[in-house]
């Protein structure tokens, strides 16, 4: 029983699956609101759309934000986060709540989903990228709505300037290399050869600037 | 990779995404197998994961919302898939029974946790098998790369075998009887001396190994003098090749032999001769 080329789940959660599905009703949205991530996602994997609903609301800006970050183009970041979320509806069993926060989980796929499109586009172009430059503005979309959850989105908030206060105190060339590697998709070597500086230098400042951030992150976030 | 442990500095790396191609496949496999170094990389992971927050906070386009929830699959169904739902639901009354129940409110998300527990033991099994493969076809690939080297290997062999059988056949090369000065021995060998181009040859079959702390070295006379050409090492056959240029400034050569010095090679000619190799001044005259 695979309806949609969805994963078969056995058993009575299925029966929701034959619903009607355009938007979530308020009242069926407004009752998960409230719910952590693992318990949407347990949800999701027990096919309820409407959890589906509350969790791609929360953190869909967050997702084309790091998208846009890596690939500095909207389109392309709208098909990356499109992505991310389509994979955590088929695949939701791949999220295991005992290895770590959901949110660390959704950020790792949203990365390595970008990085990859930006290593083939790269191979596509055969030249190098600039995934840091500025965003062109021109590109940005406009679309502005009120959040869905203000409750957890000032939590995001809040937790956002933390990890941007600590990774601006880190010394300046340290936040580059990490950037660049995080973000870049670049290796070592190819940030060495970026900056002009030997290898081992980019080694150190990776090291150090995950020591630091690790220090200035572990009691906080 | 294999039997090590990876340093925290290597989980950050690979974290962050830093790492060389083949150094992280190599990390990937190292974790697969190693559940200390695993829960290391994940925090690394946490960490690195929160450096996505710091990206300026953006809004994709509305029509985003509708392109994934259809590419998910979360459309209004067709009539042909209505039409089936009804079929599969007259066909399967209890189901329907029990699915009532579950839209009344009988069945609560907190009653379905334990199946879905079972459900994430289950694929957590499947995922365990997936690494499994995982690690087979990095494994593979392990295994091609060598295959690749070896044939790289082979290949830079054929083009020597190729360039000393031209050098066999110039005019301008002289070749020389390896003279074995170990009676007991069956090695035999030729130097071949390609004076236009300056690069020698020695090929022996039936070479010894020598001892750890041990090797061939070959030097070269040059009035009443002698200069290393370098040292070598036969295969496990006993067979050896050894090529090298001619050094700078040597134009005139007498007689070369073939010596035991100690492991690195010595300046000067200390070690038992095992070799002498014929005038090849006269040879080449």
């Amino acid at each position: 029983m695979a309806w949609d080329g969805n994963p078969e789940t056995p058993g009575i959660r299925n029966i929701g699956r034959t619903a009607e599905f355009t938007r979530p009703a308020e009242a069926e949205l407004a009752s998960r609101i409230d719910w952590p991530d693992d318990a949407l996602m347990v949800a999701i994997v027990a096919r309820d759309e409407h959890a589906f609903a509350v969790l791609y609301d929360r953190y869909v800006d967050l997702v084309y934000s790091a998208s846009f970050r890596v690939l500095a183009d909207a389109q392309l970041a709208e098909d990356a986060s499109q992505d991310v979320f389509v994979r955590l509806w088929q695949r939701p069993e791949t999220f295991i709540a005992e290895r770590g926060r959901f949110l660390s989980w959704l950020m790792s796929c949203t990365r390595n989903r970008a990085v990859d499109e930006l290593r083939a586009r790269g191979r596509r172009r055969k030249r190098e990228g600039g995934p840091l430059g500025e965003p062109d503005e021109g590109a940005q979309p406009v679309f502005s709505t009120e959040p869905v959850d203000p409750l957890h989105s000032a939590q995001l908030h809040e937790e956002q300037a933390i990890v941007r206060g600590a990774l601006a105190a880190l010394p300046r060339d340290q936040q580059v290399c990490l950037e660049l590697a995080y973000f870049g998709g670049l290796t070592q070597q190819e940030i060495a050869t970026r900056l002009h500086e030997p290898l081992g230098t980019i080694k150190t400042r990776i090291r150090l600037g995950m020591q630091k951030l690790r220090r200035a992150l572990e009691q906080k976030v | 990779m294999a039997g090590e442990h990876i340093t925290q500095e290597q989980a950050d790396e690979y974290a962050i995404g830093s790492l060389e191609p083949v150094l992280e496949r190599a990390v990937a496999l190292h974790l697969a197998e190693c559940a200390a170094c695993r829960d290391m990389a994940r925090d690394a992971e946490r960490l690195a994961s929160l450096v996505a927050l710091t990206s300026p906070r953006l809004k994709p386009s509305p029509r985003l919302r509708h392109r994934v929830f259809a590419a998910a699959g979360i459309t209004r169904p067709s009539p042909f898939r209505r039409a089936f739902t009804i079929g599969r639901a007259a066909a399967g009354l209890a189901a329907v029974i029990v699915a009532a129940g579950a839209f009344t409110g009988m069945v609560s998300i907190k009653g379905q946790i334990g199946d879905l527990r079972q459900q994430n033991s289950d694929l957590q099994i499947q995922i365990d098998d997936a690494l499994s493969q995982k690690v087979e076809l990095a494994a593979l690939t392990r295994k091609l790369d060598d295959q690749e080297k070896l044939a790289a290997q082979l290949e830079e062999r054929s083009k020597d075998d190729r360039e000393l059988n031209l050098a066999f056949m110039s005019p301008s090369t002289d070749v020389a009887a390896v003279t074995s000065l170990d009676e007991t021995g069956n090695a035999i060998g030729r130097l071949v001396w390609d004076s236009e181009q300056k690069r020698v040859w020695f090929v022996a079959s039936e070479l010894p190994r020598r001892p750890a702390g041990e090797t061939y070295q070959i030097w070269v006379n040059s009035g009443g003098r002698y200069y290393s050409l370098g040292t070598f090492t036969p295969d496990d056959a006993g067979f050896a090749r050894y090529e090298t240029v001619v050094p700078e400034g040597l134009n005139t050569y007498e007689t070369a032999v073939v010596t035991i010095e100690r492991a690195g090679g010595s300046p000067v000619r200390e070690g038992p001769t095992v070799f002498f190799v014929a005038d090849l001044s006269r040879l080449r005259n």
